[in-house]
């Protein structure tokens, strides 16, 4: 199920005074594979976040916009902080004494959904729809997910603290498969990009060698700050195997051949049985 | 873009002089966890990834979630190994870092109810109606049943003994 996207105004940037609504109801939309159009939004509304994230971070302690607003409990100003904490009681709203409590803020979710049994979510991003995005989006996106994740991890240990059940678990598999997704989509472009660049496909250079066992395995090389022959630990791995060895190489070829022919043999007899019972649905030979 | 922050992840070495490492997407996970022990307002205690410093923390909060941060101190809470299951196996519960971390420019924090109480919705006032005529039914039909002695013939005997029949 897909959620309806919702426009982020042009008007509004993530660090306008309503910022904290705003960049939540960005997250929404965006976390929950939303159309085209939201791509659009996401480019337009986010890039004081990109800005924010490739160079330093200004933080300005106290934003105008909600000075002169004048907010009744987020004006600033520590002698404030004895008078709003008393409207706080009242409130089931989550508010604070001080402002740019909105970073904490995002390790809890809208807290409309507070106390609720289940919290609506859209379906896991595909790596084909991540295929599509361009990588400025995609290195967006990886930090609402990460973002969302600390955010459910959050209601998931709080959850059993309280011995409550957590409102809709599966949201954390969906984020997790979303995020491994970013991962493969990006590191296929990595990949892609290093064979034009280099010819190489691996980042890091590497060997196949033997263990001491005889088996062989791919080693990728390690950077050190001195050579190998001045490498105490590394001078005693052995990367080569004695001649007693070559014995257990022939039983585990063996053994690997038995365990293939045995499932070669399984499978068509698997495949003879389902004939017999059910020969209308033959795969036909086309001859 | 390039570098990703994940376990087991290959960093390049660094030595005196060399670049900063910077990573890219850094899969590093940070939780807000209630106190067991009552802390200072200003004070936020989290579980973070074990191969988080305190370094990492206050960038990863500064730069991710625009939170002033003043200090950070980390420990190590080490999970019990002594729980045994059904075939007497030690079951370990996972080891995980806590970080207290300290909020700058004099802001508090307070950790928030994430489950108030609710009122009640169409579905449960369906459900307990459901549950009330039920009882009712069941009430009704062992009424009916003439094995049981009803209250009025033992009430009109006048005698009252003792010992309750058991219907």
């Amino acid at each position: 199920m897909k959620l309806s996207s919702r426009h982020l105004g042009k008007g509004q940037s993530l660090l306008s005074p309503s910022g904290a609504l705003a960049r939540r109801r960005l997250r929404r939309q965006v976390l929950w594979d939303e159309g085209a159009g939201g791509v659009m939004a996401v480019g337009v509304g986010v890039a004081a976040l990109c800005r924010r994230l490739q160079g330093s971070l200004r933080l300005s302690g106290v934003r105008p916009g909600l000075m002169t607003a004048g907010i009744p409990g987020l004006t600033p100003g520590l002698f404030h902080k004895s008078q709003v904490k008393v409207e706080l009681l009242h409130q089931f709203k989550f508010l604070h004494t001080t402002l740019s409590r909105k970073g904490l803020e995002e390790f809890f979710d809208d807290p409309v959904n507070w106390g609720e049994k289940s919290v609506k979510s859209g379906d896991a991003w595909n790596i084909k729809q991540l295929r599509a995005k361009s990588s400025e989006d995609l290195h967006k996106l990886w930090y609402v997910l990460l973002k969302e994740k600390n955010m459910l991890l959050t209601l998931e240990v709080e959850s059993k603290r309280q011995l409550k059940p957590m409102p809709s678990p599966e949201r954390l598999e969906k984020v997790e498969e979303s995020m491994k997704n970013i991962d493969l989509v990006v590191r296929e472009r990595e990949i892609a990009l290093r064979l034009l660049q280099t010819g190489h496909e691996k980042p890091v250079p590497g060997e196949w060698r033997h263990d001491f066992l005889g088996r062989t395995y791919w080693y990728s090389y390690k950077e050190w700050p001195i050579p190998w022959y001045l490498n105490k630990k590394y001078k005693k791995r052995k990367f080569y195997y004695l001649p007693h060895v070559e014995r257990f190489i022939r039983l585990r070829l063996e053994q690997s051949l038995r365990t293939r022919a045995r499932r070669q043999s399984l499978e068509k007899t698997k495949q003879k049985l389902l004939e017999r019972k059910f020969p209308h649905l033959a795969v036909k030979s086309q001859s | 873009m390039a570098k990703i922050g994940a376990k087991r992840a290959v960093y390049p070495l660094f030595q005196l002089g060399g670049p900063q490492l910077r990573i890219f997407r850094p899969n590093f996970f940070m939780l807000a966890v209630r106190p067991g022990v009552p802390q200072p307002e200003d004070t936020v205690q989290f579980r973070i990834s074990m191969e988080m410093t305190r370094v990492d923390v206050k960038n990863y909060l500064e730069k991710i979630y625009n939170v002033p941060v003043a200090a950070v101190r980390t420990r190590i809470q080490y999970g019990s190994n002594r729980k045994r299951n059904h075939k007497n196996q030690r079951v370990k519960k996972p080891d995980y870092k806590v970080a207290y971390v300290q909020l700058g420019q004099g802001q508090t924090f307070q950790f928030p109810n994430l489950f108030p109480e609710k009122e009640e919705d169409a579905e449960t006032h369906s459900h307990d109606d459901f549950r009330n005529k039920y009882m009712e039914r069941e009430k009704q039909r062992q009424e009916g049943d003439p094995r049981r002695e009803s209250m009025s013939s033992t009430s009109t005997n006048g005698a009252r003994t003792g010992t309750l029949k058991s219907g």
